[in-house]
């Protein structure tokens, strides 16, 4: 093609220097004499093209009612080299498609999974973990669990392909099912699930909870085992100590926190900094029951994603234990650990409905909708670091609350290592904080310091936060 | 050049929150090569917790001494002999500071402001003087002999005579077949 343009503009300079301004005369015959040379390809190229006119003409549009079913799309963004977001083709450009054949490693915006649009899948939950993903889905009558990202720890289960080769793959690309050891393996329906920096924790309805991945802290609910490798490790461990009614669960970098119907809260995995509550720094290889002033308490929300566990019990008080090196946990004390739970004096924010603890920031959110943050790093309270022990208020017209929406208030909640999203009751996603390779999802690589709106072309129904990405399970307007 | 410096040597580990991510650990050795670090040795080792709090016997006492030790020993970690001139310096300022919480956002440029999680898991280690240096090449490498090394083989990194080899993870001499 370049050559052919080359030659047309030389043709018609040709004309300007004899003085006449019959451009395209000379174009078209330099045209039709390589026409020939390229017929083959020309011809082909012209029948698909013809074909696909033909195949929109035959397309029958429907406009849809109000009472249609609207679409689920997932959306996902951040650091993409890891396969986490589940978009193969970032990865793996398609070489027939000349147009980019560059690998994308990161993306700063909401990008469409198509995977589940193709495979007609309509997604339920999801969870991010450290470079990876896990999705459950629902596909005809069945549902089933799919996990995409790094398997090194076999986070994302033990995935053999082509089958009895013996290569085991330790990234998958494109979500791939996992295969939990179910009574009926088509009937996941799964009650809430948790990554980790390399571990993933399931809870099935009726079934029991299931966890895989790393165990080197007893994360996975089961003993430690000195020197266990991890990699391309099958092992499916079904946590037995715990009572039939979970119904949350949560996982820091490496500990899981669950949480029973009852209002019990229970722990395992690392210890160091007292996270698992258990009064003492070391790891627990089983679930065990949260200690000091939680007990007796009714818990209704836990929330951890690093080494600092909040959980809020139903009258609206909020419990925390673990790091608090950063002033995570500085209303009750100046320790930098603390091993047991202790009841932080939050009565100024009202009565809390749900609190997240991130790596060195933390945030709740009371019945009002209104969202408060303290600790470390970017709070989203203006264009500076702030340390801070005592919660403070994020003012509600950022999520959206104005004269038009009065009653716009913030329903949901959660927190990266370094940042923090919510959700309004409207639908729409805000993220802020660090932005670690563009998993804030605004657009730009820059940090922002104050709440700002996800351009999702959709409401949001669901979303996880990972360590640098994030994913959005959606629902289009009509 | 008239003068050439002696060149440094220091141990350097990466810990098991990059050695499990394939494409951070291929970014994170991209960027020692390209900085111009020599690997002397390298090797993979899956410290036990003993192991692991006989090297960190330094910090013992401290508050985060259980955590590193714990967090040493959750996974398999790359162990390098790096060398170069003032490597030990150059390393620790590549590496950023140790709190990556806070490192997130004073250097984000730095491996830890980039890769690093949190402050246990916080990408790698370097030793932050000669005699430590010293004493923890010697405890992942017994073999290695500090006195042998500068007289058989410290002309050939100061001269740049070495090539890298990626199946080894170490630098190695390029045998000169003209002379």
């Amino acid at each position: 093609m370049i050559k052919l343009r080359h030659l047309a503009t030389l043709a018609i300079d040709a004309c300007k220097q004899c003085g006449s301004v019959h451009a395209s005369r000379p174009a078209v015959t330099v045209l039709s004499q390589s026409r020939s040379f390229f017929t083959g390809t020309c011809l082909t190229n012209w029948k698909k093209k013809h074909a696909k006119r033909e195949a929109k003409k035959a397309e029958v549009h429907k406009y849809v009612g109000d009472n249609a079913d609207r679409t689920t799309i997932v959306y996902a963004w951040g650091a993409a080299d890891s396969g986490a977001l589940g978009i193969p083709s970032y990865l793996r450009p398609n070489l027939k498609n000349l147009q980019r054949q560059f690998l994308i490693t990161m993306i700063n915006r909401p990008a469409r999974v198509r995977f589940y649009d193709k495979q007609k899948m309509k997604a339920l939950k999801v969870a991010c973990g450290h470079g990876f993903t896990i999705t459950s889905v629902k596909f005809q009558n069945k549902k089933f669990l799919l996990g995409c990202g790094i398997n090194t720890d076999s986070q994302i289960g033990f995935h053999e392909a082509p089958k009895g080769s013996g290569r085991i793959m330790d990234q998958l690309i494109e979500p791939g099912r996992i295969r939990l050891p179910l009574q009926r393996p088509d009937h996941c329906s799964v009650v809430s699930m948790a990554c980790g920096r390399a571990h993933s924790v399931v809870v099935v309805e009726d079934e029991g909870v299931f966890t895989l991945g790393n165990n080197a802290f007893g994360q996975c609910g089961r003993s430690i085992v000195e020197g266990e490798d991890y990699s391309k490790n099958p092992t499916i461990n079904r946590v037995r100590e715990l009572p039939d009614d979970v119904i949350k669960v949560v996982c820091g970098q490496d500990h899981t926190l669950f949480l029973t119907e009852s209002g019990q809260v229970y722990s395992c995995g690392l210890g160091a900094d007292g996270q698992t509550g258990s009064g003492h720094y070391k790891p627990v290889g089983h679930p065990v029951l949260v200690a000091g002033d939680i007990q007796g308490e009714t818990i209704v929300s836990i929330g951890a994603r690093a080494d600092c566990s909040l959980a809020v019990s139903d009258k609206g008080d909020v419990f925390g234990w673990g790091n608090s090196e950063y002033g995570q946990l500085g209303l009750v004390t100046d320790l930098t650990q603390v091993n047991m739970a202790a009841h932080l004096p939050t009565s100024r924010c009202g009565r809390v409905v749900k609190a997240v603890a991130g790596g060195s920031l933390c945030a709740l959110l009371n019945d009002a909708g209104q969202v408060f943050v303290w600790g470390f790093g970017i709070l989203g309270k203006g264009p500076k670091l702030e340390s801070t022990a005592e919660p403070s208020l994020i003012p509600e017209p950022i999520f959206g609350r104005n004269e038009l929406n009065p009653d716009t208030r913030v329903v949901d909640i959660d927190c990266g290592l370094t940042y923090v999203a919510a959700i309004n009751d409207q639908g729409d996603l805000y993220t802020w904080g660090k932005n670690s390779r563009g998993c804030l999802g605004l657009g730009e690589e820059k940090n922002q310091f104050f709440p700002w709106r996800v351009a999702l072309p959709a409401q949001t129904v669901e979303f996880s936060c990972g360590s640098d990405h994030m994913a959005a399970i959606c629902k289009s307007y009509t | 050049m008239s003068h050439i410096r002696q060149l440094q040597l220091t141990l350097a580990i990466l810990k098991p929150d990059i050695v499990a991510q394939p494409r951070v650990l291929k970014s994170v050795w991209t960027r020692m090569l390209e900085n111009g670090l020599y690997f002397v040795l390298s090797k993979q080792v899956q410290l036990s917790a003993v192991q692991a709090e006989q090297f960190y016997a330094e910090h013992r006492g401290k508050f985060f001494q259980d955590r590193l030790v714990y967090f040493m020993s959750s996974g398999p970690v790359w162990c390098h002999i790096l060398c170069g001139d003032n490597v030990i310096g150059r390393w620790r300022r590549m590496l950023g500071p140790t709190k990556v919480l806070k490192t997130v956002f004073d250097d984000p440029d730095s491996i830890r402001g980039s890769y690093g999680l949190t402050d246990t898991r916080n990408c790698a280690h370097g030793s932050d003087a000669d005699d430590t240096a010293r004493r923890e090449v010697g405890f992942f490498f017994p073999e290695f002999n500090f006195e042998e090394w500068y007289e058989k083989q410290h002309h050939l990194f100061q001269n740049d005579l070495v090539d890298f080899d990626p199946d080894k993870m170490q630098h190695t001499a390029i045998l000169d077949t003209t002379s």
